[in-house]
């Protein structure tokens, strides 16, 4: 597996999509900010959504029952998964017994987390995704780069050749609108041949037993109405209690996320349609540790609204693919490293640490103070690497000791005057490859402070104050 | 199935939630909005919607009759028969697949929210609730007075405790999925109009 860094110098090798993508999602946050603005109480909404979320999360088995009960009442068959694979196998198992073969899909990352497309087409199941850019990259192989924004990364022209390829639109079509009414009437096709449907879920009332979806194009609904059959899967973590909760929520998801006022569709499903089956499968799959460990249960509060990804530095400029994990960006950072401390532990550094992230978050998780926590996670696992905890070892040994840091200082000070650049700047010096050494001092900082603070002694020894009077 | 749902709920009840884990005491209504009929107007218009304020439901009629959409329009199902007529009975069918064909849709919403020009449409009455998105044209008709001026006191009004379906929508069917440039009717209604009726 290659790292962050290997991925990102590959993506930006590509100067002018690189810039591109960069743009795309800049203009994106930018919406965020005009409409976070327009609303009068932005910062008093994120306050309240917090403490709804640690309210719910913190009480989550009584929230979980009660929504239980009201969508049973209402009809739904509820379902728990420990894990992925207990939630693949138990929406097989609801395929199978009702016969279905082709699958409307919409949308959901938790059957990204769980790997369900690739578990269900093992298993002979067609499933169509049907949202554009997921039905994009579902037929480019690939997988999404943003949770929101899954094909951010393809150029129209890309669509245009898969398109061609698969659904036969003229050779070199390019034009957003013609490509999507391309999509439009295929996948009209397959909602209307689907046997059952699947959809990811935004909130679960607990209070009424509620399923709410958001949707921009209207596939969830008729992935949700057409079929007689439909399964929705959700995490744990996504039960609110009220209805009333749900007023705070959506205003903040949709202006978070694509800086929309609301989505055009925001669907309330109380049990299935007449003649229909609704099965709910609520998945822990890792939520219950996360919200186990005391420096880092903020993370489960996510709304999955991707605004900390549209603003993030690193993400602009790399890329989703460039993240080995299936949420990229920043709180996908904060949730790899629950799933596999190891195998993710190049994604902490994948960030500047500015702090924007935590900045936007709707639900105010402190999202660059927990990447901070995880790289002394993975230096305290020992999963640093050779050469930066050499680096990091040499530092704690001079910063350790005043005389020998002080030698240190003026040693640098001295020798890079008069060595050659390509002695920092070689190929053996990771740190030079993409940095260039700061002109150096001719004293220390010690050494001006001190300068400093005599000049400031005389003057007012010679009985004047900063303003010049005496 | 019994065993996970007991093995889930007792790890969550070991959770690490420091600090203040009541209900919290909220209102945030959204102030400053002077005017709701046209902030409403405005916010349709500029999520791709249209809006049209008319004084009653004949006025509301002639507006439709003269409009493109329904004349364009060949397979046209209408829950209200004030506004038009229709040509297709939904409630007839026995599948919702067969509206799959439908032109324009006419229906009553019972609310409009200012702050970001949605209509709550209440499913139930309909036979087939896909037709909304099904319908290639999407007419909701509103009172008024329904407008409310958020989020927060639209939720105020929603009775849930019979309802099976509900839905906010903001203006037609949208995408930006290629290169964010945003394309109206990806896979419901290519338009929709609301008439703000009083």
């Amino acid at each position: 597996m290659k790292s962050h860094a290997r991925l990102a110098a590959a993506f930006l090798k590509q100067e002018e999509r690189a810039h591109w993508h960069d743009q795309a999602l800049w203009y994106v946050r930018e919406k965020r900010d005009r409409m976070a603005a327009s609303v009068p109480d932005w910062e008093a909404l994120r306050e309240t959504a917090q403490a709804i979320k640690r309210h719910a999360l913190a009480n989550l088995p009584r929230y979980l029952e009660e929504f239980e009960q009201n969508a049973a009442a209402r009809g739904a068959i509820v379902h728990y998964a420990l894990d992925a694979a207990e939630h693949n196998r138990i929406v097989l198992e609801i395929l199978k017994r009702r016969d279905a073969r082709l699958v409307a899909k919409s949308k959901s990352m938790l059957s990204e987390e769980c790997g369900l497309n690739e578990f269900l087409e093992r298993n002979g199941v067609e499933v169509v995704e049907t949202d554009l850019a997921e039905r994009i990259i579902q037929l480019a192989g690939e997988r999404p780069s943003h949770i929101v924004l899954p094909s951010i990364h393809i150029r129209k022209e890309e669509v245009g050749a898969i398109f061609h390829e698969h659904l036969g639109t003229e050779r070199g079509e390019s034009d957003p609108t013609r490509l999507t009414r391309a999509a439009r009437t295929h996948l009209r096709e397959k909602f209307l041949a689907a046997e059952a449907g699947i959809s990811g879920v935004n909130f679960a009332v607990a209070e009424t037993g509620a399923v709410v979806i958001c949707t921009n194009e209207g596939n969830a609904d008729l992935g949700n109405s057409l079929p007689d059959l439909y399964i929705a899967v959700m995490g744990v973590e996504k039960v609110i209690p009220k209805s009333r909760d749900l007023g705070v929520f959506l205003r903040l998801l949709s202006r978070s996320a694509t800086g929309q006022p609301i989505s055009a569709y925001t669907s309330h499903l109380l049990g299935p349609r007449p003649g229909q089956e609704m099965h709910i499968v609520i998945v822990d799959n890792g939520r219950s540790e996360i919200l186990q460990r005391e420096r880092f249960y903020k993370a489960a509060f996510c709304i999955r609204c991707g605004a900390c990804l549209n603003t993030c530095p690193v993400y602009r400029r790399s890329g989703g693919h460039s993240y080995n994990y299936v949420i990229p960006g920043p709180i996908g950072t904060i949730l790899a490293m629950h799933r596999d401390l190891k195998k993710y532990k190049d994604m902490p550094y994948a960030s500047t640490l500015c702090g924007s992230c935590t900045a936007v978050c709707p639900v105010k998780i402190d999202i660059h103070r927990q990447i901070v926590l995880w790289r002394n996670e993975v230096v305290e696992a020992g999963h640093l690497g050779r050469a930066k905890s050499a680096a990091l070892k040499t530092a704690t040994l001079g910063m350790k000791r005043t005389r020998l840091f002080r030698m240190g200082g003026w040693t640098v000070r001295k020798l890079l005057r008069s060595l050659p650049s390509f002695v920092f700047n070689n190929r053996l010096t990771i740190w030079g490859r993409s940095r260039d050494l700061p002109k150096m001092p001719a004293q220390s900082f010690r050494a001006e402070y001190r300068a400093h603070s005599k000049s400031k002694t005389n003057l007012s020894e010679s009985g004047l104050n900063r303003e010049g009077r005496s | 199935m019994t065993d996970t749902r007991r093995l889930i709920l007792d790890r969550l009840r070991k959770h690490a939630i420091a600090g203040d884990t009541s209900y919290p005491a909220y209102s945030h209504p959204h102030a400053g909005i002077s005017d709701l009929l046209r902030s409403f107007q405005s916010v349709i218009e500029s999520v791709g919607g249209e809006c049209r304020y008319v004084a009653d439901l004949e006025a509301a009629r002639k507006v439709v009759s003269g409009s493109e959409i329904l004349t364009a329009a060949k397979t046209i199902c209408s829950h209200v028969k004030e506004v038009a007529e229709g040509n297709f009975d939904a409630e007839a069918k026995a599948d919702a697949r067969q509206c799959a064909d439908v032109d324009l849709t006419i229906v009553r919403g019972e609310l409009g929210v200012a702050e970001n020009g949605a209509v709550w449409v209440n499913a139930d009455p309909l036979r087939h609730r896909a037709l909304l998105f099904l319908s290639e044209n999407l007419i909701l008709v509103i009172e008024g007075r329904d407008i409310v001026p958020d989020m927060e006191s639209a939720y105020a009004r929603i009775d849930f405790t019979r309802l099976r379906s509900g839905y906010f929508i903001s203006g037609p069917s949208k995408t930006a999925d290629i290169e964010q440039c945003l394309v109206i009717g990806a896979h419901g209604a290519k338009s929709v109009l609301v008439l703000v009726v009083g």
